[in-house]
């Protein structure tokens, strides 16, 4: 018992880092989707071209000071922000403003296309082998009882948590992130309020590619290599979206934790104890996920959109 | 009179139509065209460019040194982005529009499978295919007869290592990770294979492909008390699977499957992957064997930018070396059927990288051998001879 115990512990530790990460690719198309309604599917790309421009800016620096010191990687990171919200708004330039007024479909194809060129695009710079990315945090742990838990997996946590904290804060506490929803519910009358619109939903891609900026940064280590395709776990944490309630932020965190979670222990412990669920380990999130949409269709924190006629 | 020289000419060209056979796809006087299907812009897309660069490699000095029979060897490559549909797509456009006379390394387990009934169907050989998947050899399935593997299948290696882990020590626990697709399909087999034939019981954890966490499957293996094992995965699974182990303070033996042979391996993994075992159905590029000493001499020869360089580079090279064997005994006036049968005489022929070739009509395996080589001090090491 003790033994089923500490291999659920230990596996949801790791599985709470992973779904971290999912969460922060989620909060990053809940950022877009509050403001605009439209599904950004290149986030994972957004993601990955962070975790480039960071190794890009690690390896340059430490191959002109020699060493990797705590220094680099705090002026790696502040110079990968910076890049960061400079991408968001070029692509505020020319994804969002061109195709405010387009349908739905134009704009959701539109970053679609993104992301495909993104990854080109960077194969192409950085070349198609892997690379090997430089983490401060090293391979250290810490033990608590019998659980053991990594630096990074920590770090991880803390920065979901706090990301998600200033967001839910700014939206539902500051003048912007309320103009922020005012846009996503009625863009026409948001306008006729003095809203800036086209300011409020520029900002909103600023913040979600220094979401998945600081995403890329924090898994890249926990990956080992840094390839192109870390892109497509952009599509693992669209599920994590869906099942905390597409357009929460608190959802997001919490879609996405559940999802890690299942998916460590599933794999884990819990196959190693009930043959069973080893057959089915595949299937399990998604059942999770039709399971909490037949009981919540919006999702586990979504809100009901009811439209007055 | 005119009737007689009619006849004649009538005659003279009957005589010229038997002595020329019906054209052979992709033969002419001066050239030989073979089609090639890779992975240029999807999941495998590191090795795309690599591989048949390091064939081209190989074809350029052959081609200078007068060709294949007076032939100049030339490559189609085709990008099926890792996809079963996409590769009928290019093997079809290869075969029937560019009229290639052979598809050669075509990558990846399911595309390789995926393209069988159309080589049944136009009798087009596929030399080498890039894939250790112990189904390529198979002679039952479609195009069994037309496919030339050159790599010791999965299944084989898995085999390999449970006799040298039980070799090392007889009362091992041996447990193992594998993919959960056609990969690790045959991985499993060649696990169930060395249950049977030892005796032993393995103890097996699934990962999907693309999993980024193996603190389930290292702490089952924990639980299950395996000392020695197996990872049947690619770059990335290795190193995360011996890293999870180091931060859970678990130290087993750790092996690999032949996709693990990469030296990021070693990079990535530091400390917790000092003494990982790896698999190899060939010499290493940087060894001396003869096919790499002639390797690296051309790689100076030509000016291979160095990035290119390296085990996926060699292997396109090695690879096509079996290809110019094969094309060289199909004789002067090559043809498909003859393609086959001239590659069917390879009887322990040293390529000077791979195991000594051996196939015939009941045996496209070729070889059934690997080198292990070992992770010390960082470096990878030959610890090995050929074992099988």
């Amino acid at each position: 018992m003790t033994d089923l115990i500490n291999g659920l512990l230990q596996e949801s530790i790791s599985g709470i880092a992973l779904g971290c990460i999912y969460a922060l690719i989620a909060l990053g198309f809940t950022l877009i989707y509050k403001a605009t309604e439209v599904v950004n599917f290149a986030q994972g790309e957004l993601m990955m071209v962070g975790a480039y421009v960071n190794f890009f800016f690690v390896t340059t620096f430490v191959s002109s000071a020699g060493e990797p010191t705590l220094w680099i990687f705090i002026i790696a990171l502040v110079g990968s922000i910076i890049f960061a919200l400079a991408f968001g708004w070029i692509l505020d330039l020319i994804i969002n403003r061109p195709l405010k007024d387009a349908p739905i479909f134009s704009v959701i194809m539109a970053t679609i296309s993104l992301s495909i060129i993104l990854r080109a695009i960077v194969a192409m710079i950085a070349g198609p082998m892997s690379l090997l990315p430089v983490s401060p945090f090293g391979n250290d742990v810490i033990h608590i009882g019998s659980v053991v838990i990594s630096i990074l997996d920590l770090f991880i946590i803390g920065s979901a948590v706090i990301l998600v904290l200033m967001f839910y804060y700014f939206f539902h506490k500051t003048r912007w992130g309320i103009a922020t929803q005012a846009t996503s519910e009625d863009p026409i009358a948001a306008q006729l309020m003095g809203i800036p619109v086209n300011r409020v939903r520029g900002l909103v891609w600023v913040f979600s590619a220094l979401v998945a900026t600081i995403a890329g940064i924090l898994l890249a280590p926990r990956l080992s290599l840094l390839d192109t395709s870390m892109g497509f776990l952009g599509l693992k944490a669209f599920p994590a979206a869906v099942l905390g309630g597409f357009g929460s932020i608190g959802g997001a965190i919490v879609g996405g934790i559940i999802l890690g979670v299942i998916e460590t222990i599933s794999i884990g412990t819990l196959s190693f104890h009930f043959q069973w669920i080893k057959e089915i380990n595949d299937i399990i999130v998604w059942i999770v996920l039709i399971a909490v949409l037949m009981v919540k269709p919006d999702g586990l924190f979504g809100v009901e959109k009811v439209k007055k006629v | 009179m005119k009737i007689k020289t009619g006849l004649l000419v009538i005659l003279g060209l009957l005589f010229i139509g038997c002595g020329k056979q019906a054209p052979v796809p992709g033969v002419t006087d001066t050239e030989i065209l073979i089609g090639n299907i890779q992975d240029l812009s999807g999941p495998m897309k590191e090795l795309g460019a690599v591989l048949p660069a390091g064939s081209r490699l190989y074809f350029r000095y052959i081609n200078e040194k007068g060709g294949v029979h007076g032939r100049q060897i030339k490559m189609l490559v085709e990008d099926h982005q890792y996809n079963p549909q996409k590769a009928v797509v290019a093997a079809k456009k290869l075969i029937e529009k560019d009229q290639v006379f052979c598809l050669f390394q075509v990558i990846g387990t399911s595309t390789c499978e995926a393209i069988r009934p159309l080589l049944a169907e136009s009798g087009t050989p596929l030399i080498a295919p890039a894939t250790q998947s112990g189904t390529m050899s198979d002679l039952s399935r479609p195009a069994g007869d037309l496919i030339f593997h050159t790599d010791t299948g999965y299944d084989k290696q898995t085999n390999i290592l449970v006799d040298y882990i039980l070799k090392q020590d007889a009362n091992a626990k041996i447990g193992l990770i594998y993919q959960d697709d056609d990969y690790g399909q045959n991985v499993l087999k060649g696990a169930a294979e060395a249950e049977d034939r030892t005796g032993v019981s393995i103890q097996k954890e699934a990962f999907q492909r693309g999993a980024t966490d193996f603190t389930g499957q290292v702490g089952n293996l924990i639980k299950g008390g395996a000392n020695h094992v197996i990872i049947a995965g690619v770059v990335k699974e290795p190193i995360i699977v011996m890293k999870t182990a180091e931060k859970m303070g678990y130290s087993p033996q750790f092996y690999g499957t032949s996709p693990t042979m990469d030296h990021r391996v070693a990079l990535a993994a530091g400390p917790a992957g000092e003494g990982f075992i790896a698999a190899n159905f060939a010499h290493l590029w940087n060894s001396d064997a003869p096919a790499a000493v002639q390797y690296r001499e051309l790689c100076e020869k030509y000016e291979v930018p160095e990035a290119y360089m390296g085990m996926y580079h060699f292997y396109g090279f090695i690879t096509a070396k079996v290809l110019v064997e094969g094309l060289e005994r199909a004789g002067k006036n090559p043809t498909r059927k003859r393609l086959v049968k001239g590659l069917e005489t390879l009887n322990k022929w040293d390529s000077g990288a791979f195991p000594p070739i051996t196939y015939s009509s009941k045996d496209h395996a070729g070889t059934e051998s690997v080198i292990l080589v070992q992770v010390k001090d960082g470096v990878q090491t030959v610890i090995t001879d050929w074992v099988d």
